[in-house]
């Protein structure tokens, strides 16, 4: 299975998510635990401070096992440098896409500036994918709304709208074509029913590992094993888990 | 003793539980009892409908589920006499749920209820979330001002509220953390380990059916908390809040 939402830890900055020091080696372990072949690892140091320091050691993190973790970085939306940093994410550090958190790094979808940003993304085959499910600035329709300025960027809602909005990030996934939808925290009630009423190429799974207080990610374990109990069928679970996010990567 | 907080029964949108399934599932899981609301349309409109479900399936339950009450404050005096209705009928506590019944946490439409939950000597389950009108620290200085009267609130803020979580219990002594959705490894050990709050302020639910049961309860199970206190938040807790009555 592929893992489409971890972190790595935040090695640089105090965060309220806390989460415990781990190397890129405790993290296959878990993986390995889990039963997780590939996981796609954004920075968690650059939720809060997103800098190209913490793209640096993103990279540094994901190259250790690079037929096993892919990274996405992010930039700081609003700084002149920010296509400057895309352009070396994707290009220099061989990060495969871009994660953005509007309400964390504290900016709205529909700023222009983020257009040259996403068209360097695109350029290079990547994958964008945006926290969803908390307003002010990360509800699902706002980031639909950015998907339709940019058909050609596969653009991924982080948590599936989560346990208030999943019903916006359903619908907005059935009508943007260029929208995918990551199960991650979202409330297995809603999982079942995106899973049966969305495309069936566009939903992907992902634990969310990284934040957790021990470096063998108990709660991410425990969201795979709760699949199990989502009551889906075996296509839609295969479908998730593996055909869908690895179209997505393989593309890039 | 392992008692759940929060199940709805009946029909919701997504999800269906009737109280024959439920009592398996806890049989399977071994929770002895369980708290339980009626599902979202009676929660939000036919109150009578939902509170004679419930008053039915804890009747018939040989003591294992215990009935929630509900009614719209939208109804005025309407709804103290629905739980004036649901009291006599058994109901052991009032279950909230300001998004699905349309109305602010501080606009005083509550108040009443809330008199009435104070003076039956109930608790109540208020559920929290992302909406405006269901935020946790709302919910605080709502709880704040009937020190008295235990509020659960419910969900905890799940998910991007679970940050406000512990101001929220900090603010308002009556109010208890609940662990549905809460993973221990990155929010219940937070709460526990905050002074002033503790596992003697968090409770036990599985939120079914919009969860996986066996998950939310093996996520207290895996939880490396000293058996006392895991004790208190699988049941004793909350079998003090009912004790109260």
């Amino acid at each position: 299975m592929i893992d489409f939402h971890t972190h790595t830890p935040a090695w640089e900055t105090a965060t309220w998510l806390g989460g415990a020091a781990f190397g890129a080696d405790e993290f296959v372990a878990f993986m390995d635990g889990a039963g997780i072949e590939r996981a796609v690892v954004l920075s968690h140091d650059g939720l809060f401070d997103p800098t190209p320091e913490s793209n640096d050691q993103l990279a540094e993190f994901v190259h250790k096992y690079p037929d096993r973790l892919i990274g996405f970085g992010t930039v700081a939306v609003r700084r002149k440098s920010a296509v400057q940093e895309a352009e070396r994410m994707v290009g220099e550090l061989g990060l495969r896409g871009l994660k953005l958190h509007p309400w964390l790094q504290g900016f709205s979808m529909h700023e222009r500036g983020l257009d040259p940003i996403c068209e360097v993304i695109a350029g290079a085959g990547g994958v964008l994918l945006v926290h969803d499910g908390t307003p002010p600035y990360s509800t699902a329709g706002q980031i639909a709304a950015l998907a339709r300025r940019h058909p050609k960027l596969p653009v991924i809602l982080g948590h599936g709208g989560l346990h208030d909005l999943w019903r916006e990030s359903l619908a907005m996934t059935q009508e943007t074509e260029n929208l995918y939808l990551c199960l991650c925290g979202t409330p297995p009630y809603a999982a079942r029913r995106i899973l049966a009423e969305a495309p069936p190429h566009k939903v992907i799974f992902g634990t969310d590992a990284g934040l957790s207080e021990q470096a063998s990610q108990d709660y991410a374990v425990a969201r795979v094993k709760e699949i199990d109990g989502w009551g889906i069928t075996a296509a839609q679970r295969r479908a998730m888990l593996i055909d869908n996010p690895r179209r997505l990567l393989d593309r890039t | 003793m392992i008692i759940d907080a929060h199940c709805r029964i009946g029909d919701g949108r997504e999800v269906e539980l009737k109280p024959a399934e439920l009592i398996a599932t806890m049989d399977a899981l071994g929770i002895d009892r369980a708290v339980v609301a009626p599902g979202e349309r009676c929660t939000a409109y036919d109150n009578r409908e939902g509170n004679e479900l419930t008053a039915v399936a804890a009747a018939e339950s040989g003591g294992r589920l215990l009935a929630y009450a509900v009614a719209n404050p939208w109804r005025g005096r309407a709804a103290i006499d629905e739980l004036d209705r649901a009291l006599d009928a058994g109901a052991v506590a009032l279950a909230v749920d300001s998004t699905l019944q349309g109305f602010d946490l501080l606009d005083g439409l509550l108040d009443p209820l809330l008199d009435f939950a104070t003076d039956a000597g109930w608790f109540v389950y208020v559920r929290t979330g992302t909406p405006p009108t269901a935020l946790p620290l709302p919910l605080a200085t709502l709880a704040r001002r009937r020190p008295e009267l235990p509020v659960i609130m419910g969900k905890s803020g799940a998910t991007d509220f679970w940050i406000d979580a512990v101001p929220a219990l900090l603010h308002a002594p009556n109010l208890y953390g609940d662990t549905a959705y809460a993973p221990w490894d990155t929010v219940l050990t937070g709460f526990q380990n905050e002074p002033g709050i503790g596992a003697e302020r968090l409770i036990f639910a599985t939120d079914a059916p919009y969860t996986v049961p066996v998950a939310e309860v093996d996520r207290i199970r895996d939880w490396p908390l000293d058996a006392d206190r895991k004790a208190a938040v699988f049941g004793g807790n909350l079998a003090r809040l009912l004790a109260h009555q």
